[in-house]
């Protein structure tokens, strides 16, 4: 069976929630000695069993945004090693800090998920996340350090020199995002080269995906496909395991679940620099506590749909008020618009009004131009700008 | 690993002072738990409820499953726990034998067990018909943790068993109760002798003022910044606010 730490990923119920309730009082503890936020809120509540979870207040994303940057650490900068950020509401940057501790931690979590996909001490790792805003990298980085398998430290951006290297490299699992992986699919398969000539075992998905892109990469890869799920504000990768059976095991002793009108809420036991109590993870889940095949006894999470307006394009959150904070800074600012989001990037449709209209293809394409690469240096987004109709009276 | 001991939401207090404000733990079977704190946290008293010699005013004491809450203190010898009390307590007008005999009053094969614990202590088979008074503090120390260890416990509480012993005394302690580990013996440390206590316990928790603030691995606590910051004098505590 591929367990990592059996004791606690197996462990029974009535001893779990044992472990749940002292720390999630040590937790209410150090919250309020340690966050003002915290103290303000809890005040004398006490918990004297899980069941009393409901009578503690939630944190939202907008408290966190509000806290921006370093309000809700519980320590001060000098114990904070690592600062990595995250979108909160409405575009927000947030920022997420961990202790040594919380990134040793981070890596025997990770671990957990990669022993899980079967990964020994002698695989090696390539992994093609992109820049962007999702972390994730670091948190392979550290699960790989713990199960001392091998990482190409090298994050190569374009399509070319990632077939290069899964080529000349020869690694044996691809951490990689869903719209890469099957972008390097349909580039293999173009270029007719034959997934059973690579190296690869496995494909660690940074986000869930349905069972037929599943199907699909396993076939066009030739390799066993698993995916994570996890949360920015809280871990990514680091909050669940998906066993061989499918499920997503979320690390019940460090992470206490809840669902609350179909919302997963998170409480984070174990983390030192950034705890949260209570967060509302604005994504729709259901939660259950079924028996699994593989022995693992954590809570199943099934994620949805989320439940703000967050999009997501080209694996980048995005939210509609960015969008007109965009096109502000342009020369379209305040003029009614509408857009369409694919997987890869958005469409912005503008109606056409006099001012704008010009009968010089040039200033019009000049417009254009100028709109789409003020989305691609703020948002890091591809956006493609069409103009709508007969212009319009101003 | 099974829990031997749980606790759930004890309190405890003094008279009218409560002391222990709602704490749980739990100890697997094998373990070796540390109990950290200042003086004052509560930790003793958290103990002494444990074995009954306080009366717990709330909260479930777990061992081995069955609730032991409200027992009398006699019978926690029966639930196979057994508490080394701070100041180690021994009779000082008894020899070493005549000590660890009465440790071992209940148990008919005491005869036996006191070849073990000897065996286990070769400094009091050196001294065996000494007087307990006269042996150094830690001596004493070992004879009130061979005294226990007579009674054939599963579960060792330990008060400060470092308290007022030279370091090189301290270290040797140390080293003694980590070996109880091979004897099958699970082992609750009070202590505040932090960096000793998690160089030997597998996990540890930390209490101030009555409450639980922490729990972790021993290895991990060493790196906790609350930890640093209380008892091992890195570092100011300025909240980031």
């Amino acid at each position: 069976m591929n367990i990592f730490d059996r004791r606690y990923e197996t462990m029974p119920r009535a001893e779990l929630e044992q472990l749940q309730l002292e720390r999630l009082q040590a937790l209410l503890a150090r919250l309020k000695r340690n966050v003002r936020r915290y103290r303000e809120k809890i005040g004398d509540l006490r918990v004297e069993a899980l069941a009393d979870l409901p009578r503690l207040p939630f944190t939202t994303p907008e408290d966190m945004a509000a806290g921006f940057p370093y309000g809700m650490f519980a320590f001060p900068m000098r114990e904070i090693i690592r600062l990595h950020t995250t979108v909160g509401p409405e575009g927000k940057p947030l920022v997420i800090g961990h202790t040594r501790n919380d990134l040793t931690q981070w890596g025997r979590l990770v671990a957990r998920q990669l022993v899980a996909s079967g990964l020994t001490a002698n695989d090696v790792i390539q992994m093609s996340l992109g820049g962007g805003v999702y972390e994730g990298s670091a948190g392979y980085l550290f699960g790989a350090q713990v199960i001392e398998a091998s990482v190409i430290a090298e994050d190569p951006a374009h399509i070319d020199s990632q077939l290069a290297m899964l080529q000349n490299y020869r690694p044996t699992v691809l951490v990689t995002t869903p719209l890469n992986a099957l972008e390097l699919m349909r580039v293999m398969e173009h270029r007719r080269l034959d997934p059973q000539s690579l190296h690869l075992r496995t494909v660690l998905l940074s986000r869930p995906v349905g069972s037929a892109t599943r199907e699909q990469l396993s076939a066009g890869l030739f390799a066993k496909v698993q995916s994570n799920f996890g949360l920015g504000e809280i871990l990514d990768p680091g909050l669940c395991v998906e066993c061989g059976a499918g499920q997503f095991h979320i690390h019940e002793d460090h992470f206490l679940p809840e669902v609350q009108d179909g919302e997963l809420i998170v409480t984070t036991l174990c983390r030192e620099a950034m705890p949260l109590l209570r967060y509302r993870t604005r994504i729709a889940c259901e939660l259950s506590r079924e028996k699994c095949s593989c022995g693992r006894t954590g809570a199943i999470l099934k994620p949805g749909a989320r439940l703000d307006r967050r999009l997501c394009v080209n694996e980048t959150p995005l939210y509609e008020t960015q969008i007109a904070e965009v096109l502000a800074q342009t020369p379209v600012s305040g003029r009614p618009f509408q857009v369409q989001v694919s997987d890869r990037r958005i469409a912005i449709t503008l109606p056409m009004s006099e001012d704008m209209f010009s009968d010089t293809i040039w200033v019009l394409e000049k417009l254009r131009h100028e709109i789409e690469s003020e989305f691609l240096t703020r948002l890091g987004i591809e956006a493609e700008v069409r103009f709508q109709g007969p212009p319009q009276p101003a | 690993m099974s829990m031997l001991l749980q606790v759930q939401n004890l309190r405890c207090g003094y008279g009218s002072l409560e002391v222990v404000h709602g704490a749980s733990l739990h100890v697997c079977a094998g373990e070796i738990v540390g109990l950290l704190g200042a003086n004052g946290a509560g930790k003793s008293s958290l103990l002494k409820s444990l074995v009954g010699l306080l009366h717990p005013w709330q909260g479930d004491i777990f061992v081995d499953g069955r609730p032991t809450r409200g027992q009398p203190a006699w019978r926690s010898l029966s639930n196979s726990m057994v508490l080394v009390p701070e100041g180690k307590m021994i009779f000082a007008d008894l020899t070493v034998r005549e000590n660890l005999l009465i440790g071992g009053y209940h148990n008919p094969d005491r005869l036996l067990q006191l070849e073990i614990v000897l065996d286990r202590f070769p400094r009091l088979r050196e001294r065996t018909s000494q007087l307990g008074g006269t042996l150094s503090g830690g001596e004493q120390q070992m004879l009130a943790l061979g005294r226990a260890l007579m009674a054939r416990p599963r579960l060792l509480l330990l008060d400060e068993p470092s308290l007022g012993l030279a370091p090189l005394m301290v270290q040797e302690v140390f080293r003694e109760i980590r070996k109880m580990k091979d004897l099958g013996v699970t082992v609750l440390l009070v202590e505040q002798n932090v960096v000793g206590t998690l160089q030997i316990a597998d996990r540890a928790y930390v209490m101030e003022t009555g409450e639980i603030i922490l729990e972790g691995l021993a290895a991990d606590l060493l790196h906790h910044p609350e930890v640093k910051r209380a008892y091992l004098g890195q570092g100011g505590k300025k909240s980031w606010e």
